[in-house]
């Protein structure tokens, strides 16, 4: 029997549609929005007119668009090294104990993720409050001062604490997962080989773990270029600058100013950067097609 | 517009009773448009659902549907959205003033005008209509609740420390000084919401503040003008000073302070006093006062400035814009609706003969209880009719609102003195004005 050449593409119509709709379509669109202005004359509705680039040209001068990609990647450079840290220490701690408490850890640290962010920008709301603040008043208690962490200079970091809070436990069970599949004869073989624990994790686990521990890095530039939810919930509570984010900035010129094309513009630009970001960072990391 | 104060009891025991029939309250509505209609409404105020049942009562053939989306930026998002789309968007929607125009500008609302809506402009109080009506011709909301300013104050503080009400601005900050000192720094005599623009701009209206305004074919907007410039230097004083704190409002830390005896006054819009009921509970219940904002210049005459309050619009896509204004007119007018929203949600009438309704007056329950049981409807029916009528918003007001809360917090922090984050606030909004296509000067 001769395979017919269609029939992969018959298995793969079914994606293909649902992905040139929901996703290359968009796109399209949003790049088609991102070409035109607004054009008043009088009262009443503006028009919407062709304007090539202008779009583009007014976002590489708009100083708080650039400052809100800084503020994300100053958060990136920052934040993302710690929760890498902190999730692969758990992933290792959790996967040498062969206890009971394993499974409890295990879930412990995975809480936070299963809490919608919006309910734990609210909780955390309450713990940045700067006079209800229980570690405010401990520090008082203590003779310390009180700490603004809803002030506008602080505020990026109390955000990356709460993604922080999140996330590491998330990544953890993703690293852990990982560690698992790691065949326990290699272990075995190390140890006759009079491997300390530190030389096992050095030599065999983390080389082993290299795949995941990119993957997760992908997912959490990606993520972090994305970071909404979490300042948006803390707005209420003070002074949120707009720019916070690149994603809350183009939120408000979208949904607040109306200027759906120059936030389509934004959003393509952010898209790219974000695109960037990852190759930049797969080029330096890569090593004979691991990813 | 007075009735007889026995049948007004009477009604108030049971609204829902004589809902439908003309009370002599209620001015006459246009006529019901005949055969089926659907009319769907998006609201924030809570109970809306229960209230319409007695439109439905009156008007058999309109079937109303409310979705409540509780307020929030996200409501205006959604409006916004599907007025943008063309498609999906409400019959009625409830719209705060200061957000009017900027939905006038999207194309999506009806000219209610075209309808003979401005043969009911005379029930509303005057400046109501000039919110919704901005060039006195087209109308392109029905004026719903109002947020009038007065200053609320704890009477028990007060009396501790020995300071009377305030009546004008200078014994304002004498009473803030004082407070200061007397009290070691513990009792703030006021509080400066740093995060609301509207709150600050209440302050500058009462003192005939324009900051936006219509010009011909164009606009002229004045965020940095005089009015503006002496009450942000005059609060900065006392911030500086340590003797008006910066609590943000609506937050945990505000009503925990405001309990506990650490804010000795506010200026709140005639929503607010429902709020601290609400929001405070059993603390200080009892304890708080309304009374007249304090004047620049001694006198007689209240004059003051309005924060919040919202208005029911039309949408252009409404297919059925007659039932759509009647029911509008009915919710904002009878005395049945404006009863149950007062009593649901503390929405403050902006009908004119609605200010006078008893039941706003009700001691027994909050907020006068709350109060001390003072009739403080009174001193904020007082304030609606002294709000200055000439004062207009832009399209592009939400930007300016978000703004103002970065040039506060570099004011605050001591890089931008109040006239200079006042200039830059004129400056940032001015440009982002011309951006969206406006011609402003």
């Amino acid at each position: 029997m001769k395979p017919n050449r269609g029939t992969p593409w018959m298995f793969l119509s079914p994606f293909l549609v649902l992905f040139a709709l929901f996703y290359i379509a968009p796109v399209l669109y949003a790049g088609y929005l991102s070409l035109f202005i607004k054009k008043r004359a009088g009262f009443g509705a503006a028009q919407e007119v062709f304007g090539g680039f202008t779009n583009y040209v007014r976002a590489f001068q708009d100083t708080e668009f650039l400052t809100s990609l800084l503020n994300i990647l100053k958060f990136g450079v920052i934040q993302i090294p710690i929760m890498m840290l902190v999730a692969t220490a758990l992933a290792l701690v959790l996967d040498a104990s062969k206890n009971r408490l394993q499974g409890f850890f295990r879930t412990a640290f995975y809480l936070p993720y299963t809490i919608p962010s919006v309910i734990a920008g609210l909780l955390w709301g309450y713990l940045y409050s700067r006079n209800l603040s229980p570690f405010n008043q401990i520090s008082t208690e203590l003779g310390g001062g009180r700490v603004d962490f809803l002030g506008s200079d602080i505020v990026l970091w109390s955000i990356a604490n709460i993604v922080t809070w999140t996330w590491t436990g998330y990544n953890m069970i993703t690293l852990y997962a990982a560690l698992q599949n790691i065949p326990t004869d290699l272990y075995e073989a190390a140890r006759i080989d009079g491997a300390s624990p530190w030389q096992l994790i050095r030599d065999i686990k983390l080389p082993l773990l290299r795949p995941s521990l990119l993957l997760v890095l992908i997912f959490s530039i990606i993520g972090t270029m994305q970071i909404f939810a979490e300042p948006f919930v803390l707005r209420p509570l003070g002074y949120v600058p707009d720019n916070i984010t690149p994603n809350t900035y183009l939120y408000l010129v979208a949904s607040r100013d109306g200027n759906f094309s120059y936030a389509a513009t934004l959003a393509i630009l952010l898209a790219v950067f974000t695109f960037l970001m990852s190759a930049v960072f797969l080029r330096f990391t890569r090593r004979g097609g691991d990813l | 517009m007075k009735k007889p104060q026995l049948k007004i009891a009477l009604l108030s025991l049971s609204a829902l009773l004589f809902a439908g029939s003309a009370l002599a309250a209620d001015p006459a509505f246009p006529k019901a448009p005949a055969g089926k209609v659907t009319l769907e409404v998006w609201s924030w105020v809570p109970g809306l659902d229960k209230t319409v049942a007695a439109f439905e009562k009156a008007y058999p053939n309109i079937d109303v549907k409310v979705t409540n989306l509780g307020g929030g930026p996200q409501t205006y998002t959604k409006l916004l959205t599907t007025l943008k789309a063309g498609t999906g968007a409400p019959d009625v929607a409830q719209v705060e003033y200061g957000f009017v125009p900027s939905f006038v500008d999207t194309g999506g609302l009806a000219d209610l005008s075209t309808l003979g809506a401005n043969n009911y402009k005379k029930y509303f109080v005057p400046w109501t209509w000039g919110q919704v009506s901005p060039d006195g011709k087209a109308v392109f909301a029905i004026p719903q609740d109002t947020g009038p300013f007065a200053m609320v104050y704890r009477d028990d503080v007060m009396k501790k420390y020995g300071i009377a009400a305030p009546k004008t601005w200078a014994e304002y900050e004498k009473a803030a000084a004082t407070m200061y000192t007397k009290s070691g720094g513990k009792v703030k005599m006021g509080n400066f919401y740093t995060t609301f623009a509207p709150w600050f701009m209440a302050l500058a209206w009462a003192d005939g503040a324009q900051f936006f305004k219509r010009d011909g074919d164009s606009w002229v907007q004045t965020l940095n003008n005089p009015s503006a410039k002496k009450v942000l230097n005059y609060w900065h004083g006392m911030i500086k000073k340590g003797h008006v704190g910066t609590l943000q409002a609506f937050t945990a830390d505000y009503w925990n302070a405001a309990g506990a005896g650490q804010v000795a006054s506010n200026f709140e819009a005639a929503w607010g006093p429902g709020g601290y009921a609400g929001s405070m509970g059993t603390k200080s219940a009892g304890q708080w006062r309304a009374a007249n904002i304090p004047q620049w210049t001694a006198s007689n005459t209240v004059r003051s400035g309005n924060w919040g309050g919202s208005s029911s619009v039309v949408t252009a896509q409404s297919k059925n814009k007659e039932a759509a204004l009647l029911f509008s007119l009915w919710l904002n007018l009878s005395e049945s609706a404006i009863s149950q929203n007062w009593t649901n949600g503390g929405l403050f009438p902006a009908s004119d003969a609605g200010l006078d309704l008893a039941i706003l007056k009700d001691k027994t329950k909050n907020p006068s209880k709350f109060f001390g049981g003072q009739d403080i409807s009174s001193v904020y029916a007082r304030a609606s009719r002294g709000v200055n009528v000439n004062f207009q918003w832009a399209p592009w007001f939400p930007f300016a609102n978000d703004n103002f809360n970065k040039q506060m917090d570099l004011m605050i922090k001591g890089r931008l003195t109040p006239n200079q984050a006042l200039d830059a606030w004129q400056r940032e909004t001015l440009a982002e004005a011309k951006k969206q296509g406006y011609t402003v000067r």
